[in-house]
């Protein structure tokens, strides 16, 4: 005589069968989720800027007079003519962003939170975490001062012409 | 039957078809008319008395969803002649200010309406905090709430860009790169936000739809959370008839909710009342809130009028990336943050509004005694009165020196000295 399956067996195969499909389905869309997320975030990043470009010829040697700094507002940048060769200061503050002033002292100032920076840029005063940025310099072909924003240098860099 | 009896009764059954109940003329019907419509049924049928008292709430709450409505009104009117793009946006705006009909009233009246939002917003919070109305049942409807107060100081920040003039630009220059400070995610999130690295169209655009989809889908339905919590919660109210902490919600259980009848409320009382306060001792909420409520909207919209016709929004000129105005100020509310920015850009920009989000969402948390609640400043809550006190005190000091005392290069200056 056949004994007949105990119950349990059956219920407990089952509920194997819906812990699977449950374990299966609910990792399938956590994953699904997680994935949308990660694409969304990313989609957020644009690939491509249609930014102003950070290498770029701003003028023969000659336009800048020895001493005083020449400052160059549609790129925030100051170009300096000194005895030992040109060099380049940016004068987007490094608290928050605005225009620093060179000032008669031979610093400069920022109008936002009032920090101050020597000749060199180096932070003397206010919330400024790092110094102002200096810029590599080159020659074009066509002879014009070419400054490169994606290339920091120390401060005691001097381009020879 | 006549035809002018048959137009008079379809009119009469289509009528029904939309107002189920008529113009209601007695306490059943008024009841009958809350609960049937979908906009009234925010309301319970019934309201306790002293939560109807003008000096309990002050109505900050109501004001704070005024200016909401008024907002989303105003807005979609001048989103039909603004265009999100830096050659275009402040050319849009002086079309607004001298070429629209009636445009210079909406663009005053969105402004000043922004600005009174984040000030009722913040007051309404305050009101919530003396009043203990963060206690149980009501602590994640505080949190709720402040989830509401940084969306509309997002949506207050994102507007500020879209005039395109001096102001917007360095305003946002300024509060962008704050982002920048975060450890770690900084740098992602300022790109992330400006879509790019500098303030140009990509983040014009990206603050553009912000402002005017994102934010306000996401107020919008935060706002129907929190007036859902409230109506199920009711409001805090006065002592004597303030809700019952029944053991069952103290001990993490659902809450019974104190606006569970309706019209039962009205037949004859049950043997086991559903509510532990005796319905009785409450009035209709048609008239006795309804009118409250209508009539503050008509001062509110009234005020709002008054003041966007006697001020002008400032429009300054069109945005200058090469010249920095001195001193170059963040939007007002963010000013005791700039203040302490003045300082530290981490600190003021990070680690302590970080800390005020954090500290506000766990206050229910960390003021668990469900006792004085209801009471302004009750004696039973000095020290957190205190506490509260202090850091809203210190928050509108700090803003009052940011705006008022601080001229160029971030100097100190008297505001009476021009
Ligand atoms: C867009 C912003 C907001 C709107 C439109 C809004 C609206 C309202 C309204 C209409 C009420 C009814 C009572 C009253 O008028 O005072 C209320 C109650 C409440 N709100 Fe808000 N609110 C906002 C932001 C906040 C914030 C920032 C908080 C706290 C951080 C908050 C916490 C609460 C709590 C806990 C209650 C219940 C208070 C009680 O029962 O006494 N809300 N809110
Ligand atoms: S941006 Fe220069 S001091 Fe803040």
């Amino acid at each position: 005589m056949k004994t007949p399956k105990p119950p349990e067996a059956g219920a407990s195969k089952e509920s194997t069968r819906r812990r699977f499909l449950l374990t299966t389905g609910t990792t399938t869309v956590v994953a699904g989720v997680v994935g949308f997320l990660g694409a969304t975030a990313r989609f957020l990043f644009p690939n491509v800027l249609y930014e102003p470009p950070s290498r770029f010829p701003v003028g023969g040697p000659d336009d800048f007079p020895t001493g005083s700094p020449t400052f160059l507002p549609n790129q925030r940048l100051f170009v300096f003519n000194s005895d030992a060769g040109f060099y380049s200061i940016s004068s987007i503050c490094t608290h928050l962003g605005c225009n620093v002033n060179h000032v008669a002292s031979g610093g400069f100032a920022c109008p936002c939170h009032g920090s101050q920076f020597d000749a060199n840029g180096q932070v003397i005063h206010g919330p400024a975490p790092r110094p102002l940025a200096w810029f590599g310099l080159s020659l074009s072909s066509r002879g014009e001062l070419v400054v490169d924003q994606r290339r920091i240098v120390e401060p005691d860099y001097r381009f020879k012409v | 039957m006549t035809a002018r009896a048959y137009v008079r009764q379809t009119l009469e059954t289509g009528w029904r078809t939309v107002f189920r109940v008529g113009w209601p003329r007695t306490d059943k019907d008024r009841s009958a008319a809350m609960i049937s419509s979908f906009f009234l049924h925010v309301h319970s049928a019934k309201v306790k008395p002293n939560s109807l008292r003008a000096a309990y709430t002050f109505g900050l709450g109501l004001i704070s969803f005024y200016m909401l409505l008024v907002l989303t009104v105003t807005g979609v009117a001048l989103m039909l002649y603004y265009t999100p793009s830096p050659d275009a946006a402040y050319r849009s705006m002086k079309d607004l200010q001298f070429v629209v009909t009636f445009g210079p009233v909406l663009r005053n009246m969105h402004r000043w309406a922004a600005h009174a939002m984040v000030v009722a917003v913040f007051l309404h919070m305050c009101r919530v905090f003396f009043t203990g109305g963060y206690k149980l049942p009501r602590q994640f409807n505080w949190v709720v709430g402040v989830g509401l107060l940084i969306m509309t100081l997002g949506l207050s920040f994102t507007g500020y860009l879209l005039p395109w003039d001096q102001l917007a630009f360095w305003a946002i220059t300024v509060g962008s790169n704050i982002a920048g400070y975060a450890p770690g995610v900084g740098e992602s999130a300022k790109y992330l936000l400006l879509g790019g690295t500098v303030i140009g169209s990509g983040a014009l655009l990206r603050f553009y739809v912000l402002h005017c989809v994102i934010l306000p889908v996401a107020v919008v339905t935060l706002v129907a959370v929190h007036f859902f919590r409230v109506r199920k919660d009711g409001l805090s109210a006065p002592p004597g008839r303030a809700p019952a902490t029944t053991a069952e919600a103290a001990k993490g259980g659902f809450p019974p909710s104190a606006r569970s009848y309706g019209l039962m409320a009205l037949a004859d009382r049950p043997a086991q009342p559903v509510v532990e306060s005796d319905p009785d001792e409450e009035v209709m909420a048609w008239p006795h809130l309804l009118y409250r409520e209508l009539l503050l909207l008509l001062a509110v919209v009234v005020a709002l009028h008054v003041v966007a016709l006697l001020f002008n929004a400032p429009l300054e000129e069109l945005a200058n990336p090469t010249r920095t105005p001195n001193p170059a100020k963040a939007p007002w509310y963010f000013l005791g943050l700039q203040e302490l920015v003045h300082y530290s850009a981490f600190i003021g920009g990070v680690l302590v509004p970080g800390l005020i989000v954090l500290a506000l969402v766990l206050v229910p948390y960390l003021d668990p005694s469900p006792r004085g609640v209801g009471v302004w400043f009750s004696p039973e809550r000095r020290r957190a009165n205190w506490i509260f006190g202090v850091f809203a005190v210190v928050t509108i000091v700090l803003t009052l020196i940011g705006t008022l005392f601080r001229g160029p290069n971030w100097a100190w200056v008297w505001p009476w000295t021009g």
